[in-house]
């Protein structure tokens, strides 16, 4: 056989057995979702930009913005001006908007659209006059402003890139600041990124002592757009230390009992349910009053720890273990169950 | 496949039809991520020319000659993304990086050693070992079944030039495959 020939065979053989990764498919198909987004709210990709916020978006899995294109392709549906109105969310948009620049009252919305129970997004341009345009995609479930354009908001013959950083950063507070606020608990760090067809910068805002950027803006031509990436790392309903050693607050059981669903189950507070095992009780003891059985604690806590691993995989942030829920839950149970009958000693006296 | 189906696809694909991305993708990924697979060598590098391919594919869809085969197209697009990609300084730098730390672990080369032992692993060594220039060519010539004439169109480069890197490399494999124990010279040998 001629070499020519064994290796055409091999390479044929060899390509075989290479299959393409799913995580690179689903990275695809976000990016492809991410463009249509892009292109619906008018705006040309930049590559380098989608290449920022999805690598962004990647690296924190919470960012809202990421998670329904992983999910499932949605379909966007267009809104009149109309249903824009009546639509909750859309009205608590506007009405932000407006208040924190009442300019906004006299502009026309051009264009809406919502992905049910995903996003609402508006578009709003003055009319006439310099084009001036901004465009709000707001959080179907929380109805959070998650995303901001403001275009064309100064003149033509000097780009918001022509300015000096200092004034660019002044732009960019005010603008985080009328619509979200709180702008002096924030440090940022800005950069240029390595773009030669555009100028572009790119400003983290991140909490003072956090390490993840809350607020990324991308500064380009004559846009500011704002996203906000980062969640409330504390929800209110949030309690630490469930459990407690030597009097001190013991982190062990959070991730498990830090649960709506079991909250939801045993119909209790978080605080009421720390109370509960500060004075001695375990988990299955206080459900067994609420007349919950050990089985349901036990399956709503598991069903949280599968879910949570499952979508962990499919961000990729955990490596896959390519194990089925069924498993996951068989896998998990014992570590709930060493949880839910675990007692703080309380204080011989 | 149809150049003109896949073009048509693509065009509605541009335009938001995300069954058309579906159809496009499914049609293509095996292939491209194969020939991207033989030309990169490290798993997370391959990932981001994917993606950029992809990216490329719905951004440059106006570039797309629909005298050539779609095939064409699509391979000129991977070849450039592979090339720009090898092209960024900073990038070699972070293979450098994950050679030294990945050193240790599996090889990258995507296959069970199992499967490749013998004659078959020392194929995947010996063009492993090509430069990126001479690796090019041969997996378009061997794999892709392109002519020299279409390489060189492909690649943008003359033929003459496209010529020299296909002998060299073949040159190179056989020396490098000739290296064999001689039991195994004669399976090859056998012109």
């Amino acid at each position: 056989m001629t070499i020519e020939r064994k290796i055409r065979e091999h390479l044929h053989k060899e390509a075989e057995t290479v299959e393409c990764p799913p995580a690179i498919s689903n990275r695809i198909e976000q990016f492809y979702s991410q463009y249509l987004q892009q292109k619906r709210s008018g705006r040309p990709m930049k590559k380098r930009l989608i290449g920022g916020i999805v690598a962004v978006a990647i690296l924190i899995p919470s960012a809202a913005f990421a998670a329904p294109t992983l999910i499932d392709m949605l379909t966007r549906t267009p809104l009149t001006t109309e249903q824009v109105k009546a639509d909750e969310f859309g009205k608590a948009a506007l009405e932000k908007l407006y208040s924190a620049f009442p300019e906004t009252k006299a502009f026309e919305i051009i264009d809406a659209s919502n992905v049910q129970g995903v996003q609402t997004s508006i578009i709003l341009q003055e009319k006439g006059g310099t084009g001036k345009k901004i465009t709000l995609h707001t959080n179907g479930i929380t109805g959070a402003i998650e995303h901001v354009i403001q275009e064309n908001w100064e003149p033509k013959e000097k780009p918001l890139t022509a300015l000096t950083d200092q004034e660019i950063i002044s732009k960019v507070d005010s603008l985080i600041d009328k619509l979200y606020g709180n702008i002096e608990q924030y440090e940022f760090s800005m950069e240029q990124m390595e773009n030669s067809n555009q100028k572009t910068f790119i400003l983290n805002y991140s909490k003072k002592g956090s390490t993840t950027p809350f607020y990324q803006v991308f500064v380009q031509g004559n846009s500011i757009s704002v996203s906000l990436i980062g969640v409330e790392t504390t929800p209110p309903n949030k309690v630490e230390g469930f459990f407690s050693t030597n009097g001190k607050p013991d982190y062990f059981a959070d991730a498990y009992l830090n649960d709506e669903k079991l909250f939801a189950l045993l119909e209790i507070s978080p605080e009421e349910l720390k109370q509960e095992l500060a004075k001695g009780k375990s988990v299955v003891e206080v459900a067994a009053s609420r007349n919950v059985s050990k089985q349901q604690v036990i399956d709503v806590i598991a069903k949280t720890q599968a879910d949570g691993q499952i979508q962990g995989e499919k961000n990729g942030d955990v490596p896959k273990s390519n194990r089925s829920n069924e498993q996951m839950l068989k896998a998990v149970e014992p570590k709930v169950l060493q949880v839910i009958e675990h007692k703080t000693e309380t204080p011989s006296k | 496949m149809e150049s003109e189906y896949m073009y048509q696809l693509l065009t509605k694909m541009k335009d938001g039809d995300q069954q058309a991305f579906h159809t496009m993708y499914d049609a293509t990924y095996q292939d491209v991520y194969r020939t991207v697979t033989f030309l990169v060598d490290h798993q997370q590098d391959r990932e981001d020319v994917m993606n950029e391919i992809y990216m490329q594919m719905w951004t440059s869809l106006a570039n797309y000659d629909t005298s050539r085969p779609f095939h064409f197209w699509l391979h000129g697009l991977v070849i450039r993304q592979v090339q720009r990609f090898r092209v960024k300084s900073w990038r070699r730098f972070r293979i450098f990086e994950r050679i030294c730390s990945f050193s240790r672990e599996e090889p990258h080369w995507d296959q069970p050693s199992v499967l490749t032992s013998g004659t078959n692993d020392m194929i995947s060594q010996a063009i492993k070992k090509l430069t990126d220039k001479q690796r090019t060519v041969i997996i378009l010539r061997f794999f892709h079944d392109y002519t020299l004439e279409e390489t060189a169109t492909l690649l943008d480069i003359p033929l003459g030039t496209v010529k020299s890197r296909y002998h060299a490399g073949l040159q190179a494999l056989r020396k490098n495959i000739w290296n064999l124990p001689p039991e195994r010279m004669e399976k090859i040998n056998d012109y």
